[in-house]
């Protein structure tokens, strides 16, 4: 149309009609295909087997400005019932000890795996060539900065309202110490941004969202509101808004590379690859967290993980992936088994290694002991039996001088720590599959505790070269080490870690270590 | 009572279950200090809530400066690349976690101001609609100059988006990580509302043109836009030094040419041509080019010029960089001038007196700004008489 007619049609159609127009999200969002442009050095800067179609579209159809009303809107919903009622009623203290104290790792280390995905997503931003797709990640991209402080407010939260501020306070400074860090590394921090693009995507959203985000951030509410903390549930169920969002991008991640040759070659590989890493770390520590972490139980781990990993996400989600050449991993029946036992082998450990944490732990109880009993018959001859010989040694009280780890060492059980994973495991008193392999390469001794990461190891060992705590801490003694780690509370002696949640026990201290003369050992060395 | 919970109960309500929480609970808290990230170093005199929910986020070892963790990483990049690593750019800092944002936002605070800009911008197009402003616009204007310039100007503000993703993987701060986000949105942002603009011209002008493929082709082909083009090609994908990105960017390439367009030309000629509607959107941009601004001057003159160990090394580099990107995008702008020729003369505002003032502006401002700080020694003068030789 002629510029002048243009004009005069304007003024027409505002002669009869002058109803207020404005524009939506999806009328803008509908050219946004269309904002790229090929250019020679067009491509990305992380490299991929895979390549992601250039027409990949998102479901959701954000704008930036519409984006950020969304998610102000939650936010004021979410910080309003934290700060007025919720403080108001004084509830973080009203929350069961032992779970404030789960809260501490839960909180922090969840903040880990959100802040790196930012990262990851910055990284998958880069690596599609899709405006569309990219867009889904950056989407990501700030909603994944979201979760990070929204995760740091619950333990600044708890730290300024709780009844023991100490490990929510420091969390970031002293969370390294302890045995769970480095294997919470491998799957909520390197796992996400080092490797291939699309092989961090799997990690990312494939498994770690599609399948661990239902039994971590929604079971974990569930647990939070039976022991009476609902600051976790206002905030977690929060998150668990933009995860759907998550999971659709990996969903179109393998939309975008399904027609791509590599895929039929690599795809299913990588899945399994991604799957094992991360069950291997979140089956036991999560199953830990619940049923050791709290006082009043839901359900047993087992049952969480068998509907939600096995059926929902191995079944239906991967079901649905099927079309495009995706197969179930085969890991997934060892992993299986791992859901049934392994998080009781792993709390013998950790609360062995009690004195290395930022949060404390407790013995399970009588009443406890039942329902482990109940619910995993066998369990009592194995582990209920050894937490009642160490309470009969006094391992909660400091004027005692036993720490758990000594009767590891009596026995003759070594931990040892998986090279892949650095999950620790003690191949000679569990009930869980781990055995132990060990490797020798470029003059160093490598553990490993199954055989889906010694493969993974064997063929790119390069990858998975980092020193675990004993390495590091070899020759060292025990208090020394919390000291420079800064375990200690604000009287400069105090542990922050305790072996005890009661409120009439006795609270160790630095030197009640010292005396005790732990030093550190490398397992491996004595191989 | 029994330790199983089912049914939903809920043990802040359960008078059953809380009554065993509450017997449970310590008499008095065990930990008097309930100042989270007590042990940082605030920016200012006490820690702020920003601080407390973005430092320390990032865990990484302390082999990259500031870091509080230790050792190496558990899983890294086929063939052994580091997860992160100090050579991911030529910058040195002796703590890379020393970032602020000035205006201390995180993420809350950066989408509730964006959600009021959003809802603001809805109310203001329907008020505009309705009171028929449109009618005043200069047909050329808006035909030519916001359908196919202004949205050609649009890839600009996309491509330097992208810039920021690889910025976003590799950075080696928190606080860093978050502001990279945020400024790399608000770029995208800047490209959405330019659309916005065109969509809703296209609304209320029948026969308005709100297709990219015009301003696509200006953007890909035309001579006004090709050294912007080639110069954010560069930055976006060029560049692999994350530093050396946001610099190019944001203390070279936007500060110049993007003011110059956005300020100088778009927002300074709009009124003139009866355009009350670019101003509104333009306003925005300048609002985030400000707060970027800040962000950006953090990072490199109130952080990584001024580091005890390294100032003097990351200042010579920092001019070494504004050799590399300063004669680019004086270029992009000598193609820009092509523009004047697409548009009637306004004597006082458009012609070659009124271009030489508007470039005096922004390359005062930038001098100021940007290269004196660094103590980055510039001819301003020679500059503008460069861009102004594109004239046509
Ligand atoms: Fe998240
Ligand atoms: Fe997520």
């Amino acid at each position: 149309m002629a510029i002048s007619a243009a004009t005069k049609a304007a003024t027409d159609a505002l002669a009869v009609n002058r109803a207020p127009v404005s524009v939506g999200a999806q009328e803008v969002h509908r050219w946004l295909q269309s904002f790229t442009w090929d250019f020679d050095k067009n491509r990305t800067k992380y490299s991929t087997k895979y390549h992601m179609a250039n027409d990949t579209k998102e479901q959701f159809k954000l704008i930036a400005k519409e984006y950020a009303r969304m998610e102000s809107v939650k936010d004021e919903r979410q910080f309003g019932s934290l700060q007025d009622v919720l403080t108001r009623v004084d509830a973080a203290n009203r929350v069961h000890p032992k779970w404030n104290e789960s809260m501490k790792v839960i909180s922090n280390f969840l903040e880990v795996g959100e802040y790196n995905a930012i990262a990851a997503t910055g990284m998958l931003w880069d690596s599609a060539t899709a405006p569309e797709q990219k867009n889904g990640y950056l989407g990501q991209v700030l909603d994944e900065i979201r979760h990070t402080n929204q995760c740091g407010y619950i333990n600044y939260y708890f730290a300024k309202q709780g009844q023991d501020a100490a490990g929510h306070n420091d969390a970031r400074r002293t969370r390294a110490i302890g045995p769970l860090w480095k294997g919470m590394k491998r799957v909520f921090s390197d796992g996400f941004i080092s490797g291939d693009a699309v092989e961090c995507s799997i990690n990312l959203q494939l498994v770690g969202e599609a399948c661990f985000t239902n039994p971590l951030i929604v079971a974990v509410t569930e647990w939070a509101s039976a022991n009476g903390d609902e600051m976790t549930p206002t905030v977690f169920l929060s998150i668990e808004t933009d995860e759907l969002r998550h999971m659709a991008n990996g969903y179109q991640t393998v939309v975008s590379i399904a027609n791509d040759e590599a895929a039929s070659k690599y795809l299913n590989t990588d899945l399994n690859n991604a799957f094992w890493t991360q069950q291997k770390y979140f089956t036991p520590v999560l199953g830990m967290m619940f049923e050791y972490g709290s006082h009043f139980k839901v359900e047993p781990w087992v049952k969480t993980w068998n509907r939600w990993v096995y059926e929902d996400w191995g079944g239906i989600w991967i079901g649905r992936l099927g079309k495009y050449g995706v197969e179930s991993p085969a890991s997934l029946r060892d992993a299986k088994k791992d859901a049934y036992w392994a998080h009781h082998d792993l709390f013998l450990i950790a609360y062995a290694l009690w004195p290395t944490g930022f949060f404390r732990l407790t013995l399970p109880t009588a009443e406890e002991a039942e329902w482990y009993e109940a619910n995993y018959p066998g369990w009592y001859d194995m582990y209920g039996k050894v937490y009642e010989e160490w309470r009969a040694r006094g391992c909660e009280d400091p004027n005692s001088g036993f720490l758990p780890l000594q009767w590891f060492i009596e026995n003759n059980h070594p931990i040892y720590i998986d090279r892949v994973s650095q999950v620790p495991f003690c191949p000679s008193y569990s009930k869980g599959a781990s055995t132990l392999r060990v490797l020798e390469f470029n003059g160093k001794k490598h553990s490993f505790s199954d055989q889906w990461g010694e493969r993974m190891w064997l063929s790119e060992p390069e990858r998975y070269e980092c020193q675990n705590i004993f390495e590091q801490y070899e020759g060292r003694e025990l208090s020394e080490v919390i000291a420079e780690g800064h375990g200690v509370r604000s009287d400069g002696k105090t542990l922050i870690a305790q072996p005890h949640t009661s409120k009439d026990g006795k609270l160790w201290t630095l030197d009640d270590i010292k005396k005790i003369g732990c030093v550190f050992a490398d397992p491996l060395k004595s191989l | 009572m029994s330790i199983v919970v089912s049914g939903g109960r809920r043990g802040l309500t359960d008078p059953e279950i809380s009554k065993v929480i509450l017997a449970a609970i310590p008499d008095k808290p065990l930990e008097t200090q309930r100042k989270m990230n007590y042990f940082m170093t605030p920016r200012g005199k006490r820690i702020n809530e920003y601080e407390t929910l973005c430092c320390y986020t990032q865990p990484t070892p302390d082999w990259i400066p500031g870091g509080l963790d230790w050792g190496d990483w558990t899983q890294k990049f086929h063939g052994g690349r580091p997860s992160w690593s100090n050579e991911s750019t030529e910058m040195h800092s002796s703590d890379w976690h020393r970032h602020r944002d000035p205006a201390f936002r995180w993420h809350a605070l950066y989408v509730k101001d964006k959600a009021e800009e959003w809802r603001y911008t809805d109310r203001f197009l329907k008020a505009y609609s309705a009171d028929g402003h449109v009618r005043s616009i200069d047909p050329v204007w808006r035909d030519e100059v916001l359908g196919d310039y202004l949205g050609a100007f649009g890839f600009s503000e996309y491509g330097l988006f992208n810039s920021h993703s690889s910025a976003t993987r590799d950075c080696l701060g928190d606080t860093l990580r978050m502001s990279i986000a945020m400024i790399g949105l608000d770029k995208v942002d800047n490209a959405q509302m330019i659309q916005a603009e065109r969509t809703f011209l296209a609304k209320l002008v029948p026969g308005f043109d709100e297709s990219t493929d015009v301003p696509k082709n200006e953007w890909t082909q035309g001579s006004i836009y090709k050294g912007a083009r080639e110069t954010v090609e560069e930055i976006w994908q060029g560049t692999y030094d994350w530093n050396e990105i946001l610099f190019a960017g944001h203390m070279i390439y936007d500060p110049l040419f993007g003011q110059f367009v956005r300020r100088e030309f778009f927002l300074r000629l709009s009124s003139y041509y009866g355009d009350n509607l670019t101003p509104f959107f333009i306003n925005q941009m300048q609002l985030y080019h400000s707060q970027t601004k800040g962000v950006t001057k953090d990072m490199f003159h109130t952080c990584l010029a001024v580091d005890e160990n390294f100032g003097d090394y990351n200042v010579s580099l920092m001019n070494m960089w504004s050799d590399k990107w300063l004669p680019r995008t004086v270029n992009a702008l000598k193609d820009f001038m092509g523009i004047f020729s697409k548009i009637p003369t306004i004597a006082g505002v458009s012609d070659k007196a009124a271009i030489e003032a508007a470039l005096g502006r922004v390359f005062d401002d930038w001098q100021r700004d940007y290269a004196d700080p660094i103590g980055y020694k510039v001819d301003t003068a020679a500059l503008i008489k460069t861009v102004l030789s594109g004239l046509k």
